[in-house]
């Protein structure tokens, strides 16, 4: 009979894991209605505004109607790989979060209960996030080969081009913040670059912003968003990789992009944004949750705002961004890390 | 290598991504600034200039007598010969003149909008008016009888125009109507 605090232990941890669950399925919602409502207003239109409020029901209506929808499998697809693969996509999507802290240590109060703002803490976190965003291409591949159609398939393709030309940058650049940090687990990072907005990675010059920009242009091309989505490049693809589906076999592609999207917002402020550090002493009880969230959401701010700013690039850029530019900036500027951790 | 100051200056600023922190800085500006898209038809409706050629009106005199004497040149005028003018004799005084129009309809789907019918118009009572609004589920509203026409128009022809007023959208079993209120408007924000 195991004593009552592990008991306690592994019902906080269900229960965590669900909260987590339900915000990450609840998230979409007001993020399509963002990006829609971003894009309108980018291009002096109003997004939608006329289901609820200034259009704010129209997540849910979309939702209904995604519901609703005739669950079309092609005649000549591969049925199983079909149904399973956004799955596939999906739930790495999920699994990464097992791994992200999003603060330190909280007091309850009254309980007087210390509650730990993670799941997880991983001593190999950032490894773990890394292999599981690897996973979720699966998806993109075997949703694209499963359709039996040519633009699935050539999108599906091209993801996987992507993936294997930008993971490496992105390694590179993870390893040079576990270079800054001496560490794998993201706690670490994080509380190696405590105190104010000069110990952040970003501001640990020359190296740091490099390192930022290649994290942050690889991202945008592993998670398949404008200026790096060719797998779904609807001017040559019709829709990429998810030209056959409909309905929630649909939905979850959408749900594993903005969940993905909203990871690699998440990475960005562990890894290069101090987490839930303050950028600057405020002597106000602000929680550092607080601060976790606002860079978050800029982040993902950032990301729609790039969306409806850029055009996409041709194929041959996108490799030659990859190959070109980002590996060779990555390994000097592994050298250039190393020789300021050993000298400096 | 030949490399000249102006290619450097360029990877300077290729490498601080210069056009890339410009082109995100237009696309913040259009964010922040205010949409152009009018809330049509339920609260506010655009109402235009008073060059605008829409439907035509028939009009009266200040003590309500028909300006029309039906002299016909307005459907002579007409290219597209969607104007039909049938006068008759009346004494009553319901007209400015003892020939009045019994029958004055227009085709609307034949009409052009040209003006060139209030252009021949002797008496100015054949005017186009602002109302644009003319959609609708079957053929019976694409002909305006006399009648229907010389009601007076939402939009009076002493109003500017070129403004954006605020609007009703009202629905009855007769169709659909978009009420407008000249009296609160706004410029056309661009």
């Amino acid at each position: 009979m195991p004593d009552t605090s592990t008991i306690i232990e592994f019902i906080l941890i269900i229960v965590k894991a669900g909260a987590i669950a339900m915000v990450l399925f609840g998230l979409p919602l007001p993020l399509t209605w963002l990006e829609r409502k971003i894009a309108g207003h980018i291009q002096v239109r109003l997004g939608p505004y006329r289901v609820g409020p200034h259009g704010l029901l129209q997540p849910f209506a979309d939702m209904i109607k995604l519901l609703m929808k005739e669950d079309i499998i092609p005649y000549k697809a591969d049925k199983l790989l079909f149904v399973i693969a956004p799955l596939l996509a999906m739930v790495p999507a999920f699994a990464v979060f097992a791994a992200i802290p999003f603060g330190e240590k909280v007091t309850i109060p009254g309980l007087d209960y210390e509650l730990t703002l993670y799941l997880s803490d991983m001593n190999v976190g950032i490894l773990y996030i890394l292999a599981m965003s690897g996973l979720g291409i699966y998806g993109i591949i075997l949703g694209g080969w499963a359709s039996n159609s040519k633009y699935s398939l050539l999108g599906g393709l091209r993801s996987s081009a992507q993936m294997i030309s930008y993971e490496i940058a992105v390694s590179f650049a993870v390893i040079g913040v576990v270079m800054l940090a001496n560490s794998l687990s993201l706690l670490d990072i994080v509380r190696a670059q405590g105190g104010n907005i000069l110990h952040w990675n970003i501001l640990y010059l020359p190296v740091g912003p490099v390192w930022f920009f290649i994290f942050i242009i690889g991202s945008t091309a592993e998670i398949n968003r404008i200026p790096f989505d060719l797998p779904e490049d609807e001017g040559t693809l019709a829709a990429g990789f998810h030209t056959e589906y409909s309905g929630m076999k649909f939905a979850f592609f959408m749900l594993a992009e903005y969940i993905a999207m909203v990871t690699v917002s998440v990475l960005a402020v562990i890894l290069f944004f101090g987490g839930w550090n303050a950028p600057f002493y405020i002597p106000l009880p602000i929680p550092p949750i607080f601060w976790f969230v606002a860079k978050v959401a800029f982040f993902i701010y950032l990301f729609m705002w790039v969306r409806f700013t850029l055009p996409r690039y041709r194929y041959d850029q996108l490799m030659n961004i990859g190959w070109k530019i980002l590996l060779p900036l990555s390994l000097v500027n592994v050298l250039v890390t190393g020789l300021m951790r050993l000298y400096l | 290598m030949a490399e000249d100051k102006g290619s450097i200056l360029e990877l300077i600023k290729k490498v601080l991504f210069t056009d890339f922190v410009k082109g995100l800085t237009v696309t913040l500006g259009y964010n922040v600034s205010r949409s152009i898209t009018h809330k049509y038809p339920d609260e506010e409706k655009w109402v235009p200039y008073r060059r605008f050629r829409g439907v035509h009106t028939l009009n009266r005199t200040e003590d309500g007598r028909e300006l029309c004497v039906a002299c016909e040149l307005c459907s002579k005028a007409c290219p597209t010969q969607c104007i039909t003018v049938i006068p008759m004799e009346d004494d009553t005084g319901r007209g400015i003149a003892d020939r009045v129009a019994k029958v004055w309809k227009v085709d609307l789907v034949r009409c052009l909008y040209c003006g060139y019918c209030e252009d021949a118009c002797p008496t100015r009572a054949v005017r186009l008016s602002r109302e644009y609004e003319l959609a609708c589920t079957d053929l019976s509203c694409t002909v305006r009888q006399r009648e229907e026409l010389l009601k007076p128009v939402q939009v009076p022809e002493s109003f500017e125009g070129g403004v954006v007023a605020k609007s009703e959208f009202l629905r009855s079993k007769r169709g659909i109507k978009v009420k407008v209120d000249l009296s609160s408007t706004r410029k056309r924000s661009l």
